[in-house]
């Protein structure tokens, strides 16, 4: 076994590799990644200045070259907007990421039919169906594609009724209410849909490998482990009791997300979505004023129900993807963790939440209730790269540009990338530079501060160069040049002066 | 990089303030110091760069520049005096007196004028080629001045509170020429503009480009404008500010040093900022990009020279500007030469 997997990797190792929103390729390490982005996509072509995110370069070639950022270098062509904020692998949408993660398995679930057929080996974990292992390879195509096709009605279905798909391109026009979706906790997305939907693709032509697929890729242990959290909320009587319905739900959703049929679990769907939210308290996820826990269990989005019809738009929080799964987690995600709380500590003191690793930071970093409104309109970090950059020139000419990327996607952006980095903040460019702008005051010295006299004028206070009026005499008896500036000294001036 | 660059035998023994090439050749050079002398450098003998003369003064020397020819330069300074000194006789001559110490002086060789700036808040307009019977105009100014700069037809006067003032030279000589009394011949001038500097602290310097179109100034706060005469909203748009001269220290702690030098290339259009941290860097005002940075200096830069030609970048070096503490002794203060590459200085051009 341990040759096998030198040869091919497992299907989490394959899931878990970074790889870039613009172009879909994928990388050993989110730090090659993130070179990557800020070679190919976000590297201004006027002076080769690599930026940290497309809204960065916009903002970039908006102020230093007075030009407009129209798309995304090297970018597929679906994928080359710029109103989706990317920095490594945050920010990407989850029905990207979704859609991408199906690719991903069913290239690998092909490789290894391909691989068993060809060498006649079981998989991993395939006992007694490794008996027939030999002949699907024939089977499988079909079969994929029947599935496949079957996959893609479900899927089609599920766009017409109003969910979002992963084929959706990033500019589609659901996108601005798609994108949000982060606002659902991982612990919250519908798993079961997804789960059902990706089932055809992910089962290659032999029924058992799959499943171990399952867990890994989507069975994240932190998600599992949510379920002891839930005794936190069981305390606050307030919360448990009007909202849920009681205790009961909880520990057959939280305990096993899996484990029930689909169908059984629409009818609680809302709960397992809700922990992650109540640690917060705050209702930030769902918009200004509204009560947090009575709007919860009414909130058909919750459902993450893909068949559940048009979602009703909420402020904030808006429906997500169906059939999310949490994102892999490697490199960035502690990272955002950490940020997230930083980000959060107004909202959420003290809460940990795993579940929020894998979230899209940038955006959620986003929504202070009064900003919510504005998250559903989609490409909202492009909006506020050129809200921010609008008065252009003119503030470029200011002295002190105000910072042009004053969110806290930009903090995010520059201790991820010192982290990237090796805590080197030499090393990326925008990132330390966007910090020293915000905390200009206390990371810059000036050698000189005087704003009103001049060092001229200084040194001129200074005895050794106060002029005395008696030094003409001096000069006379002075060396050599003596002579010549002897004659030029003017002294009648000198001496009205003087007076 | 060093082989092209030659450090002047006999520099100054004191800080230095300016530092003028000649108008017709690039191998004159004249530096004003803080040790009250003018020098004067040339070939001589075959050999560049040697200290030809030397002119005392009564005080520091704050600024000179170059008259109508090679032989005749305008010294100004802390003895409040305008002068004229005679290159080959070493004559000297007053020209005008300020109230207050005189910072800057600029010769306009396309309108006979001499422009002097002095703390005591006022400009002294000459006409050196008339000065019996014209009396040196008195212009009064609403601030300190602290650096001039001129193109063939305008005159830019930075002051401080971070104003400026942008006079047409033809209107000023017009003007002033008409307006003939008795010393102190005080003629209150309205400039051509009224701006406020880009940048939000002292300007330290300004210089005019070349081809007369805008002017860059620079701060104490390691940062340089580049912005254009021409007031139309188009071209006030084009207007723009950039850092420089920052040094990242060990604490994460940017140290910020004042922009005291600023040089447009005459032929190429692109401008040399120097710095307190030691260093000189060009510059390409439009494709807005830094062309290169030379290696540090000993000490802050305190004065930046092109040549006539462009082929040679005077750099004056001297310690300890910035603070207004006491001058360090001899040997810290440097001038050097650099020959220029002929694509040395020039821009990369907007790609």
């Amino acid at each position: 076994m341990g040759k096998k997997k030198r040869g091919h990797p497992d299907v989490e190792e394959v899931l878990a590799r970074p790889w870039c929103y613009y172009c879909e390729r994928d990388f050993d390490d989110l730090k090659i990644l993130i070179s990557h982005q800020k070679a190919k996509h976000f590297k201004c072509e006027r002076c080769g200045r690599r930026l940290n995110t497309a809204g960065g370069l916009s903002v970039h070639m908006n102020q230093v070259h007075k030009e407009n950022l129209t798309n995304v270098e090297n970018a597929l062509p679906n994928r080359a907007g710029l109103d989706i904020e990317i920095f490594g692998m945050e920010g990407i949408p989850e029905d990207v990421i979704q859609s991408h993660n199906q690719r991903v398995l069913q290239q690998y679930y092909e490789a290894e039919a391909e691989r068993r057929a060809a060498t006649g080996n079981p998989g991993p974990g395939g006992t007694a169906a490794a008996g027939g292992a030999k002949k699907p390879k024939f089977e499988s195509p079909s079969d994929l594609k029947k599935r496949l096709a079957e996959h893609k009605a479900k899927k089609a279905a599920q766009e017409a009724a109003g969910g979002s798909s992963g084929d959706v391109t990033p500019l589609g026009a659901g996108h601005g209410a798609q994108s949000p979706a982060i606002n659902h906790s991982p612990l919250g997305f519908a798993g079961p849909p997804g789960y059902m939907q990706q089932q055809p693709a992910f089962s290659g032509p032999q029924g058992t490998p799959p499943q171990s697929a399952y867990t890994q890729p989507y069975g994240q242990p932190p998600q599992y482990a949510q379920a002891p959290i839930q005794s936190p909320y069981q305390q606050h009587p307030p919360f448990s009791q009007p909202g849920f319905g009681g205790p009961p739900p909880f520990s057959p959703a939280g305990a096993s997300p899996f484990s029930p049929p689909p169908g059984q679990q629409y009818p609680q769907p809302g709960v397992p979505s809700f922990p992650p939210q109540f640690p917060g308290g705050p209702p930030r996820p769902f918009g200004a004023g509204s009560p947090p826990f009575h709007q919860g269990p009414s909130q058909p989005p919750h459902n993450h129900n893909p068949s559940a019809g048009p979602i009703p738009s909420r402020q904030g929080s808006l429906p997500a993807a169906p059939g999310l799964p949490q994102r892999p987690s490697f490199g960035a995600p502690h990272v955002n963790a950490f940020q997230l709380q930083q980000m959060h500590q107004g909202h959420i003191p003290g809460a940990t939440n795993p579940s929020q690793t894998g979230g899209f930071p940038p955006q959620q970093s986003h929504a202070p209730p009064n900003e919510v409104s504005e998250e559903s309109t989609g490409g909202t970090r492009e909006q506020d790269h050129s809200r921010e950059g609008a008065p252009g020139s003119a503030q470029y000419d200011t002295p002190q540009p105000a910072p042009a990327n004053a969110t806290s996607v930009d903090e995010l952006i520059s201790s991820a990338a010192k982290d990237v980095d090796g805590s080197k903040p030499a090393t990326t460019e925008a990132g330390p530079e966007k910090k020293a702008k915000k905390e200009k005051d206390k990371n810059t010295r000036q050698v000189y501060t005087d704003n009103d006299v001049s060092p001229e004028e200084k040194m001129a206070q200074l005895p050794r160069y106060a002029f005395v009026p008696d030094y003409r005499e001096e000069t006379v008896l002075g060396p050599a040049e003596a002579a010549v500036t002897g004659p030029a000294l003017g002294e009648d001036d000198v001496i009205d002066r003087m007076d | 990089m060093s082989s092209n660059q030659q450090e002047l035998s006999e520099p100054p023994s004191d800080a230095i303030s300016a530092l003028k090439f000649a108008p017709d050749s690039s191998s004159r050079l004249l530096v004003s110091s803080w040790d009250r002398h003018v020098y004067l450098y040339d070939e001589h003998e075959g050999q560049p760069n040697q200290l030809v003369r030397k002119f005392e003064h009564r005080a520091p020397v704050l600024d000179v520049c170059f008259g109508k020819d090679d032989d005749e330069a305008f010294s100004v300074g802390l003895d409040w005096d305008v002068r004229r000194i005679d290159l080959t006789t070493g004559e000297q001559s007053i020209l005008s007196t300020h109230e207050a110490g005189v910072k800057s002086v600029v010769y306009s060789s396309e309108h006979d004028l001499l422009i002097s700036a002095s703390w005591d808040k006022t400009l002294h307009i000459h006409f050196p080629s008339d000065m019996i019977s014209h009396a040196p105009n008195t212009v009064p100014l609403p601030a300190k001045p602290f650096s001039l700069s001129r193109t063939p037809t305008k005159l830019v006067v930075a002051m401080a509170n971070r104003l400026v003032h942008i006079y047409d030279l033809r209107t000023l000589a017009l003007l002033c020429s008409q307006s003939s009394q008795p010393p102190p011949n005080t003629t209150e001038l309205e400039p051509w503009q009224h701006r406020e500097s880009s940048l939000k602290f002292m300007t330290r310097a300004v210089a005019c480009m070349p081809n007369d179109a805008g002017y860059a100034s620079s701060s104490i706060e390691g940062r340089v404008a580049v912005e254009w005469f021409d007031p139309s909203e188009s071209s006030q748009a084009r207007k723009y500010a950039f850092k420089c001269h920052r040094q990242a220290s060990d604490n994460g702690v940017d140290i910020v040093y004042p922009v005291n030098a600023l040089a447009f290339h005459p032929v190429l259009g692109t401008f040399a900022t120097g710095g307190g941290d030691g260093v000189v860097a060009l510059w390409d005002a439009n494709a807005k990009r830094r062309i290169r940075q030379y290696q540090r200096y000993p000490a802050s830069v305190a004065a930046l020279a092109f040549s006539g030609d462009g082929k040679f970048l005077a750099v004056g070096v001297s310690p300890g500007f910035e603070d207004g503490e006491e001058v360090l002794g001899e040997g810290e203060v440097k001038v050097f030469i650099r020959e220029l590459g002929e694509n040395e200085a020039k821009g990369k051009g907007t790609k």
